[in-house]
């Protein structure tokens, strides 16, 4: 009988080969520390979303789709003294609700979703980093929808998805105060920590520490932070939020263009 | 909270006075206990103000993970009773906890926190899997502080038993606990890191905020440190967006407020330790 899944049993967990092959890790090549690898960024790409975006830097790669504005759950709330330019009260103010799935074949070892705490984590870490740049204010009693998906992950993985969100938001025509433009950066571990922008997937598993920075280039103000490890003092740390935020202004061009085309591409695009 | 409640707030902290009459940088008063509950390893009950939390620490035995198999592990779990806030009735806290527990894995994932090797009894084989518990009863603002401050009293507390694994002729092997209860391992605390959450109002930052200093403020810096002034987590959290210059202001409060804490608490658990089993035990009622 072939297969039959029922009467023979395999194991309950399954593992990569890898981690049983002879310890061949190459360790992480030397770069310039503060080198961005090149990035493609595209939205609207998406026909069934609002508003999408599609961002690869190096190995990494991220789709993010935006729906919304629709009616919140529980939107039944009192009133209170309007906000300033016209926004809601702030019981009325929208929601932003994020959402980061790995896909299972993103990492070195397959993931079955749901990937349990680490992808609420990093949904949760999207939606503080985004919030402060939405005007939320503009859309009471509605929620807005963010999804991100990591396709492949290639080093700095929240911060190539904290761009694509914003880049989608940008593109469904949310009301924003600024872009978020995120930078991943990564500690090697001792003799010689240095900070390095941008890691690849192999320097961050050889990493003591990692951080992602999420900064509004305009405004120069910092939406998200979230680091951890072994990161050494706080002038350390302070040095690597230094070069995450100069990481970001860099990237923000890159941004700038991809919206203008898609702009482009869609007023070419639309009936007149 | 309203309007003219945040606006004074505001022109009080810009002077370095708070509601309640603290200063910026200071703590609410904490009261620690160790060894509250007696069906665990180990446990803490913290009270700073009005917010109270409970943190039980129970070692059993497992099969450490592949990739790390001579070490054991922590595992956190958050959970917000219903007696803490009306909204965290059902499954209201879910998420609170989950980010409380999110945030301790994240704090504790460094080689010197805790020292994991020494949780091992045969590698690849048996370990001490460390499932620590934490009991949200009240909330008066400034959770994570609190929560991080009770487990590493839990974990100072945690008596974990002696065991040994003997070979037999066969190759089978069998676990023998030790005759004497006392005799055990403990764990050693020093590294441990501590929360302290700076919460920005106006243009000055505040440790400790209470419910309403929260609610004022619209963006909040996270920073574990250890008793060495070293950085182990950095979180930002809250709606709103942070200047950069302000970020390395609270970076350097967080530290100095950090090492402070811990000396402070290493003084009092050592202390209460001291004072014995004939100590005087307050427990809930007290």
């Amino acid at each position: 009988m072939p297969g039959d899944h029922r009467r023979i049993r395999g194991p309950e967990e399954s593992q990569p080969p890898q981690l049983y092959a002879a310890d061949e890790d190459e360790a992480p090549a030397a770069r310039d520390p503060t080198r961005l690898r090149p990035v493609y960024a595209r939205a609207g790409l998406l026909s069934q979303a609002k508003g999408s975006a599609y961002l690869e830097a190096g190995g990494t790669k991220v789709l993010c789709a935006v729906s919304g504005p629709r009616q919140a759950e529980g939107s039944e709330r009192g009133g209170g003294p309007a906000g300033a330019g016209g926004e809601a009260p702030a019981a009325l103010r929208g929601r932003l609700l994020c959402d980061f799935r790995r896909a299972p074949f993103a990492g070195r070892r397959r993931r079955a979703p749901p990937g349990g705490g680490e992808e609420r984590e990093l949904a949760l870490a999207l939606q503080e980093a985004l919030e402060p740049a939405v005007r939320l204010g503009r859309y009471p009693r509605a929620q807005l929808e963010v999804s991100a998906l990591l396709l492949e992950d290639g080093g700095s993985a929240l911060a190539a998805a904290l761009t694509a969100a914003a880049l989608a938001l940008a593109d469904a025509g949310v009301e924003m105060y600024d872009l978020v433009v995120g930078c991943g950066l990564s500690r090697t571990p001792e003799p010689a920590p240095t900070w390095l922008l941008d890691p690849t997937r192999l320097e961050e598993e050889h990493a003591a520490a990692g951080l992602t920075v999420a900064l509004m280039p305009v405004l120069n103000q910092v939406a998200g932070l979230l680091g951890s490890g072994e990161g050494g003092p706080t002038e350390s740390w302070a040095e690597a939020v230094r070069l995450g935020l100069e990481g970001c202004q860099r990237l923000y061009p890159v941004l700038q263009q991809c919206l203008v085309r898609a702009a482009r591409r869609r007023g070419a695009a639309a009936p007149s | 909270m309203t309007v003219l409640d945040y606006s004074r707030s505001l022109e009080q902290i810009s002077e370095d006075l708070r509601v309640d009459g603290r200063g910026c940088e200071d703590y609410r008063c904490v009261e620690v206990e160790t060894d509250v509950v007696s069906n665990t390893s180990g446990s803490a009950r913290v009270k700073l103000g009005h917010t109270d939390i409970l943190v039980g620490v129970k070692a059993e035995m497992g099969t450490p993970k592949l990739e790390k198999p001579d070490e054991g592990y922590l595992e956190f779990f958050v959970d917000c009773s219903a007696n803490a806030t009306p909204e965290f009735e059902g499954r209201g806290g879910d998420d609170l906890g989950t980010e409380i527990a999110n945030t301790l894995y994240r704090i504790f994932n460094n080689k010197s926190s805790v020292d994991l090797k020494s949780l091992c009894i045969s590698p690849r084989e048996h370990c001490w899997i460390l499932y620590v518990d934490v009991l949200l009863l009240e909330c008066d603002g400034n959770l994570f502080d609190t929560i991080c401050i009770a487990v590493k009293a839990a974990l100072f507390n945690t008596r974990i038993p002696r065991v040994r694994v003997l070979e037999d002729e066969e190759g089978s092997k069998d676990i023998e606990l030790s005759d004497d209860p006392y005799d055990c391992i403990r764990l050693s605390v020093e590294n441990v890191p501590c929360i302290v959450t700076l919460c920005k109002i106006g243009y000055r930052h505040v440790v400790d905020a209470t419910l309403q200093e929260e609610a004022c403020s619209l963006a909040s810096l996270l920073v574990s440190v250890t008793s060495t002034g070293v950085v182990t987590c950095m979180r930002k959290v809250g709606k709103g967006s942070l200047d950069p210059e302000s970020i390395f202001e609270m970076m350097e409060t967080g530290k100095r407020v950090g090492k402070v804490l811990h000396a402070s608490l290493q003084s009092v658990l050592h202390k209460e330790e001291s004072l014995g089993p004939k100590r005087q035990k307050v427990g809930f009622l007290g």
